[in-house]
C-alpha cells in the first residue's frame, strides 16, 4: 500500500535544544497523499520532528540540527534553499489556532499577497474558494471584513486551514490541530483532513490514539526522541512489533516494558 | 485566624495608601498649575509673542515658546522614531530575543535611559559646536531625540515582548520573510503599544529643560528656521518663575498649565486614532 512516492524523507535527523537531545537519529519516509500520524507521549519529540519539516525549529533558542530532511529530493537545511519557498510548500496548522491581527478576508489573503497575488479581482474568488474548502464560507460570508479574532476557536482553526491552503502547499502539517477544539469542531477538521488527503500529503501530530486510528494511513511512533516503530496504520495497530508500542497503544506503562527489556 | 486577617488588612491599607499617593500627586500637580496659573491665563498669552519687557511684567504672550516646543517636540519624536522602530524590529525579528547581542543592546539602552538630561545637553552642545551649528532648532531636535530615543525604544521593546511567539511562527509558516512579518503582522498587533511608547517619549521630550538650555537657546520670535534659536515652554517657565515679580511668576504657572495641557491633548487624540486602527488586534 505504501508506495515509494515520498515528499519528505528524513535521514539520520538529530535535534538538540541546548544540551538536551530532542530527536535521536530519525530515519523515515513520509508517504505521498496519505495521512501520516506521528504519535507518542508528551515530550517525545513529535512537534520537533514536524517543525523540522518546514524549518520552524530554527526559531527556537540554541537549537542544533544534524542529519538531513529531504523535500522533493532537496536537502532543506542546505544554505542555498530559500526558506520562504520551502515554507510555502508546507501549510501549518498549530495546536492553538493563531489568527493574524486582521479581518477574516485579510487572513486568507495575507499569504496570497506575500506570494504575489494582488487585486480584488484575483483575490476575491480565491479567498472564497479556500474558505469553502475549509468549510467556513457559509458561516462568514456576510462578515468577511470583521476581525478574525471575533470568531469562535473552532471557526478560527478552520480559518487557519483556509489560510494555509490558500498559498497552495503540497503538504499539510498538523501539530495537534484539534486539541484546543470542542468535539464538533474537531470532527469537522478531521473530516476535512480525510477529504484533503486526495490532494495533499498530510502529517499529523496527535496524542489522541483514537484520532490516529480514525485518520492515519501510516503511523510513526516516537518515544523519548527515538523512533520506536513505524508502518502502515492497520499493521501498526494490529501487530505492533516493539513491546513499547504494544504498551503504548494498549494503554500500559511504557517504562515497565523498557525496564524488562533492559533487565 | 484573627492575626492573618489583620495582616491582610494592614497590607491592603498600605497598598491603597500607595495608590492614593500616586493619584494625589497627579491631582496636586494639576491643581497647583491650574490655581496658580489660571489668573494669568488669557488669550493674549496664547496668541502673542513677548513684547519688550515681557519678563518684567509688560504685555505679550508665549506663542513663541508654545510653537517652539511643539515643533521641537514633534521633530525630536519623529527623529527618535526613525531610529527606535528599526532597532526594535531588529531586536525582535532578526535577533533571538535572549541572545547575547540582544542583551547587550538592551543594557546599553538602559544605560542611556539613566543618563541625566543635562548631560545630553552638554554632549549636544559639544556636537553642535563640532558641526559648526549655533544654538538652533536643529541642534535642539537632535539633542532631545538622543534623550528620548532609549525611552521610546525600550518601551516599544517591552510591548513587542508581549506579542505571542506563535504569531511570528504563523507568518513565517506561510512563507513570509522577516520584514513582511514585521511590517504586516507584528506592527499591527503592537500598534497601541507603539503609540504609547511614542507618546511617553514625546511627553518626556517636550517637557525637558536641561537638554535644550544650551542647544536650542531661546528667542522671542516664532520658530522660522531650523538653524535659528527656538523658544521652548520649559525654559519660558524657568525664566518666568525665576523673576522676583509675582505677576510674572503667575504667568510661569500659566505656561506650565499650557505645557501640561498640550501633552494631555496630544495623548488623548492619539489614543482615539490608535483605537480606530487596532480593532483587529488579538487580545
Amino acid at each position: 500500500m505504501i508506495d515509494v512516492q515520498t515528499h519528505i524523507r528524513v535521514k539520520n535527523l538529530s535535534v538538540w535544544y541546548g544540551k538536551q537531545q530532542a530527536l535521536n537519529q530519525i530515519n523515515i519516509r513520509i508517504p505521498d497523499k496519505r495521512i501520516t500520524a506521528i504519535i507518542g507521549p508528551s515530550g517525545c519529540g513529535k512537534s520537533t520532528l514536524l517543525k523540522s519539516f518546514n524549518r520552524l525549529i530554527e526559531l527556537q533558542e540554541g537549537v542544533k540540527i544534524t542529519g538531513h530532511v529531504l523535500v522533493d529530493g532537496e536537502d532543506i537545511n542546505d544554505p542555498k534553499v530559500e526558506v520562504t519557498h520551502l515554507r510555502k510548500k508546507m501549510g501549518l496548522l498549530s495546536q492553538k489556532p493563531q489568527v493574524l491581527p486582521m479581518s477574516i478576508y485579510e487572513n486568507v489573503a495575507y499569504g496570497l499577497k506575500i506570494h504575489g497575488v494582488n487585486g480584488k479581482k484575483n483575490l476575491d474568488p480565491t479567498v472564497e474558494h479556500y474558505l469553502q474548502e475549509a468549510n467556513l464560507w457559509e458561516e462568514v460570508k456576510d462578515r468577511l471584513h470583521t476581525p478574525a479574532s471575533k470568531l469562535s476557536t473552532g471557526q478560527q482553526q478552520r480559518l487557519c486551514l483556509a489560510r494555509g491552503l490558500a498559498v497552495e502547499p503540497e503538504v499539510i502539517l498538523g501539530d495537534e490541530p484539534t486539541s484546543a477544539l470542542d468535539p464538533l469542531s474537531a470532527e469537522c477538521i478531521e473530516h476535512r483532513f480525510l477529504k484533503l488527503k486526495e490532494k495533499y500529503t498530510i502529517v499529523l501530530v496527535t496524542h489522541i490514539l483514537r484520532q490516529a486510528k480514525r485518520l492515519a494511513d501510516y503511523v510513526v511512533f516516537l518515544y523519548l526522541g527515538n523512533l520506536i516503530e513505524h508502518g502502515p496504520a492497520e499493521e501498526f495497530f494490529k501487530n505492533p512489533k516493539d513491546p513499547k508500542t504494544r504498551a503504548y497503544i494498549s494503554g500500559g506503562f511504557i517504562e515497565e516494558t523498557t525496564r524488562k527489556a533492559s533487565g | 485566624m484573627a492575626w492573618r486577617k489583620i495582616e491582610e488588612n494592614i497590607f491592603k491599607f498600605l497598598m491603597v495608601l500607595a495608590t492614593a499617593v500616586v493619584v494625589g500627586s497627579l491631582a496636586l500637580i494639576l491643581i497647583t498649575v491650574l490655581f496658580k496659573g489660571l489668573p494669568a491665563l488669557n488669550l493674549d498669552m496664547l496668541t502673542k509673542t513677548p513684547q519688550g519687557g515681557y519678563y518684567i511684567g509688560k504685555g505679550g504672550g508665549i506663542l513663541n515658546a508654545i510653537l517652539g516646543s511643539l515643533v521641537l517636540g514633534l521633530g525630536a519624536t519623529f527623529l527618535a522614531f526613525l531610529i527606535s522602530m528599526p532597532l526594535v524590529i531588529y531586536l525582535h525579528l532578526y535577533l533571538n530575543t535572549r541572545s547575547n547581542r540582544a542583551r547587550l543592546i538592551r543594557f546599553i539602552l538602559d544605560l542611556l535611559w539613566g543618563i541625566p538630561s543635562i548631560v545630553y545637553g552638554a554632549v549636544g552642545f559639544t556636537l553642535m559646536v563640532f558641526l559648526g551649528l549655533q544654538s538652533s532648532l536643529l541642534a535642539g531636535i537632535i539633542t532631545v531625540a538622543m534623550l528620548i530615543m532609549p525611552i521610546m525604544t525600550r518601551s516599544m521593546d517591552e510591548v513587542f515582548k508581549l506579542i505571542p511567539f506563535e504569531l511570528k511562527e504563523t507568518s513565517f509558516a506561510l512563507g513570509a520573510t522577516r520584514l513582511e512579518t514585521a511590517v504586516k503582522v507584528i506592527l499591527r498587533q503592537a500598534l497601541p503599544g507603539i503609540v504609547t511608547a511614542v507618546l511617553m517619549a514625546f511627553g518626556r521630550g517636550i517637557g525637558d529643560a536641561a537638554s535644550v538650555l544650551f542647544t536650542a537657546g531661546f528667542t522671542d520670535s516664532l520658530p522660522y528656521s531650523l538653524f535659528k534659536p527656538v523658544a521652548t515652554l520649559p525654559l519660558a517657565i524657568f525664566f518666568q518663575l525665576g523673576t522676583p515679580f509675582p505677576e510674572v511668576r503667575e504667568r510661569g504657572y500659566a505656561a506650565a498649565f499650557v505645557l501640561t495641557l498640550i501633552v494631555l491633548i496630544i495623548s488623548v487624540v492619539t489614543r482615539i486614532f490608535s483605537a480606530r486602527f487596532s480593532k483587529n488586534i488579538i487580545r
